[in-house]
């Protein structure tokens, strides 16, 4: 089967009567799944899973992947509602969404975020199709010294995140790379800051630290402050004013093309390389966004910019981590493990004999992140309304109700009841980072790539030698780091004397 | 929307209490005691891959012949070891039951790591799933061909593995002092996928696996093997010689015989289905009825062989003699064996 045939087969099989439904279900249930505190795309698949048995392989590729491709919508809408990330993806959204919502603009944000999400996730998808020819060197591309080089880079970003007080986000940062080394060591079976605890063996997960830092942190907030989410905005919009505000939203996400076409590029690299993941791409696209911006001083206060390159860059990530499961049947990321046994349920094989025999699933699976975002945009825009009256509910309401999904949500990803304690720790942590001025955000980027720069050093040096770093890419990656690092540290002493 | 959540509180709850308040155990006719019951079937590793895999192709199956509901709970942790502790400390109603890792559950115990509350030949057995053979792969641009080409290499042979004690590590080591390998053994990858991407890149020259996940880079033209870890000829690949048919060009074939019989007793555990000690015996033996008739039923070895998941049944009976086996070693090899997992060899 050619590419064109596969395409023109896949697209006419998404469309069709077989599949479409079991797309469109399967985005209204990643959707809702996003909405909800803590449950991720990993869940909202391994839900949809056990579904899988008695389905056509088509439809049931189209379900799975549907229900994973629409998370990352619903969680925006969350963070920007609600100040609490719908999944580990959307934090970087938290720093632009919710000023906006306080200045009564909440229907723009979300629009924007929407817009955003659907068209970062065409462009990962589409990247995916014209990559197909080259599918299988592109991923082998990355080995350790280039990933440990690029989480190099990535943590460069948080000079960008938090530039107003860069000691303050360096002190985030390293606290972010410890608590990225607590657990039993890899490689020489050491505990690290476990405490001597079974619970602490194996880490401290990602779920249960951003719902801590930020959801619960805000609920502390809410509550000690009063009031309600929608503040002083204490009218709410009415329906006909966000509806007007969400087309000026999208209208907006179209008319930063480049900037969505930038962050979705930098969202599906970051996805193509395994053990990134999407948390670190939205906030790398964040900082790129604030670093090229006509307005830098606004982030943070409420730009468009910040929403629109946040969530472009989590759902374009989507296209990259298909990669190396459809090349090689290698899957990157949990999900991508779930999506795996998805297609071995399905009877489908992956690797060469899916990019040769199959390509028309792999259309499938393209047309399906691209339509189920669209579903989920039309649906989400539905979903606005009413999720914008509950953020006029009383904080003495709003606050105990919001923290039984936080903790339900905490507990659910891995059944354990040590992270609604981590969830809450953090909780207090992010609280008292926020009223203090520590950047959150650099604390989490430290924390997702701790474990990434360390295990690709390790090997790298093992595989190629202390000079590791000596051929082309890692070379110029790591001198592209060191200019970064120097332009903006010049920046910064520029603005000291200035002042 | 709320609704849905506070439902699924609720529910939650309720299956706490419940499980909580599983009190005395009375003896009664077992397929009675089943009849609309729900029985909590634990996997310690997270959705997507082999064991939550296998659990959920054998779970419709179980609930046909034991008229009870079954219910996959995934509990991630500790290398598998979380979920597995939690079978073996869980109520004994029979309530209770899961599939366990149980090579990694034997090197586990048998390094007395911390955290181990079980006891590998305490468990009650329904049975065994599947024992993978472990095979050593390259890829298919490799010079090697066999392990004869290993042991005439020069230079070190660069073997891939995740972290210290896991089976990829253990395989390397063991074989590697059997035989005085000349090899370097690169541990710390994240997971076995990220060992067979490193192998394709070519950063490393070789790695050991379980047969199943090497099946599709062959079969993809990625990936060679080159020698197995079985005594019997592997059906797929008739023509890759076994490690045992090596033992005479070993230095010390006694020796290299015994490291190698007592690793394949450890391999020989695999995936078994488990219940906790102390289960009434005659629920015990209904569900190790039901499993055996699960895994005789046409339909489910139909549904497993198309999932591309092998099985090699063996009874509960078998299970427990070659778990008790594989726990009892002479001081010599057990400390040869803790030596591997620690990483001191």
């Amino acid at each position: 089967m050619t590419i064109i045939e596969g395409l023109v087969s896949g697209f006419f099989q998404s469309i069709s009567l077989s599949v479409l439904p079991y797309l469109g279900l399967g985005a209204i249930f990643g959707l809702i799944i996003g909405v909800i505190p803590g449950l991720s795309g990993h869940f909202a698949m391994a839900m949809a899973i056990s579904f899988l048995y008695t389905m056509e392989p088509g439809a049931g590729i189209a379900f799975l992947l549907g229900a994973h491709s629409t998370v990352a919508q619903g969680g925006g809408l969350t963070a920007i509602l609600f100040s609490t990330p719908g999944t580990g993806q959307n934090a970087a959204t938290l720093l632009d969404g919710p000023p906006m919502r306080d200045k009564g603009l909440a229907g723009i944000a979300v629009g924007a975020a929407m817009a955003s999400c659907f068209l970062g996730a065409t462009f990962g998808a589409v990247a995916l199709a014209l990559l197909l020819p080259v599918l299988r060197s592109v991923v082998l591309f990355f080995g350790p010294p280039e990933i440990f080089m690029l989480a190099m880079l990535a943590l460069t970003f948080v000079a960008v995140l938090g530039k107003e007080d860069i000691t303050r986000s360096l002190i985030a940062a390293l606290l972010g790379l410890l608590m990225a080394m607590v657990g039993v060591d890899n490689v020489t079976n050491q505990q690290r800051f476990t405490f001597e605890s079974s619970n602490l063996a194996d880490g401290i997960s990602l779920v249960p630290v951003v719902l801590g830092l930020f959801a619960v942190a805000e609920m502390i907030e809410l509550w000690v402050n009063g009031g309600s989410l929608a503040g002083k905005n204490t009218r709410a919009l009415s329906a006909r004013e966000t509806q007007k505000q969400i087309f000026r939203g999208i209208g907006l996400a179209f008319k930063h093309w480049w900037l969505v076409l930038r962050c979705s590029a930098i969202g599906t690299i970051m996805g193509l390389i395994p053990g990134l993941g999407s948390a670190p791409a939205s906030f790398v696209a964040y900082g790129h966004a604030k670093q090229t911006s006509k307005n830098k001083e606004s982030f943070g206060k409420g730009n468009v910019e910040g929403v629109i390159a946040a969530e472009a860059a989590n759902d374009a990530v989507e296209g990259g981590a298909l990669a190396s499961t459809l090349a090689f049947g290698i899957p990157g990321s949990s999900s991508m493990a779930i999506l795996l046994s998805g297609l071995f349920i399905l009877g489908l094989e992956t690797g060469p004999q899916m990019l040769n025999n199959h390509v028309d699933i792999i259309f499938i699976m393209i047309f399906t992140i691209i339509i189920g975002n669209l579903i989920g945009t039309v649906v989400g825009m539905f979903l606005v309304n009413p999720l914008s009256r509950a953020t006029s509910i009383r904080a003495s309401i709003m606050v105990p109700v919001i923290l039984t999904i936080i903790v339900t949500g905490a507990y659910a990803s891995d059944r354990s009841l040590f992270d609604i304690g981590i969830a809450l720790v953090f909780g207090g942590i992010g609280y008292l980072m926020k009223i203090l001025n520590y950047s959150r955000a650099a604390l989490l980027i430290g924390f997702v790539l701790g474990f990434a720069v360390e295990k690709n050093l390790y090997l790298a040096l093992l595989i190629d030698g202390p000079l590791f770093f000596m051929t082309p890419i890692p070379l110029g990656l790591g001198i592209l780091t060191i200019g970064f690092l120097a332009y903006n540290v010049i920046g910064i002493s520029r603005e000291k004397k200035g002042k | 929307m709320r609704r849905n959540v506070l439902k699924g509180l609720v529910a939650s709850i309720l299956a706490v209490t419940v499980q909580g308040a599983a009190g005395p155990v009375f003896a009664q006719d077992a397929a009675a005691f089943y009849e609309g019951e729900k029985i909590t079937w634990i996997v310690p590793y997270k959705p997507g891959g082999g064991y939550d895999e296998y659990a959920r192709l054998i779970a419709p199956f179980l609930e046909r012949y034991t008229h009870a509901r079954v219910e996959i709970e995934n509990m991630p942790g500790a290398g598998g070891m979380r979920g597995a502790n939690e079978i073996f400390n869980a109520p004994n109603d029979g309530l209770t039951i899961g599939i366990i890792n149980g090579s990694a559950m034997v090197t586990n115990e048998l390094s007395e790591i911390e955290g181990a509350a079980y006891r590998v030949a305490d468990y009650n057995f329904l049975g065994r799933v599947v024992a993978d053979s472990r095979v050593l792969v390259v890829p298919t641009t490799s010079p090697y061909y066999s392990l004869a080409d290993i042991l005439a290499s020069e230079s070190p042979v660069k073997i891939g593995a995740t972290g210290l004690g896991g089976s990829t590590y253990v395989d390397a080591v063991l074989v590697g002092s059997a035989f005085g390998l000349n090899q370097q053994v690169i541990h710390g990858f994240g997971s076995s996928s990220d060992v067979r991407q490193a192998l394709l890149r070519g950063d490393i020259d070789a790695m050991w696996g379980s047969l199943g996940s090497a099946l599709s880079g062959v079969a993809a033209g990625d990936n060679r093997v080159i020698v197995h870890g079985g005594m019997e000829m592997l059906e797929n690949f008739q023509d890759v010689e076994s490690l045992f048919s090596y033992v005479e060009q070993a230095a010390d074939p006694v020796h290299s015989q015994m490291i190698l019989d007592a690793w394949s007793a450890l391999n020989a555990v695999g995936r078994p289905v488990a219940a906790p000690p102390g289960v009434p015996q005659d629920r015990v033996e209904f569900l190790a009825e039901a499993f055996r008739n699960v895994m005789q039923d046409p339909e489910f070895i139909a549904a497993a062989e198309e999932a591309g998941r092998s099985l090699s049944y063996i009874d509960g009976a078998a299970m427990a003699a070659i778990a008790s086996a594989s726990t009892d070693l002479t001081p010599e090899l057990k400390e040869l064996f803790v030596a591997a997992i620690r990483g001191e060899l």
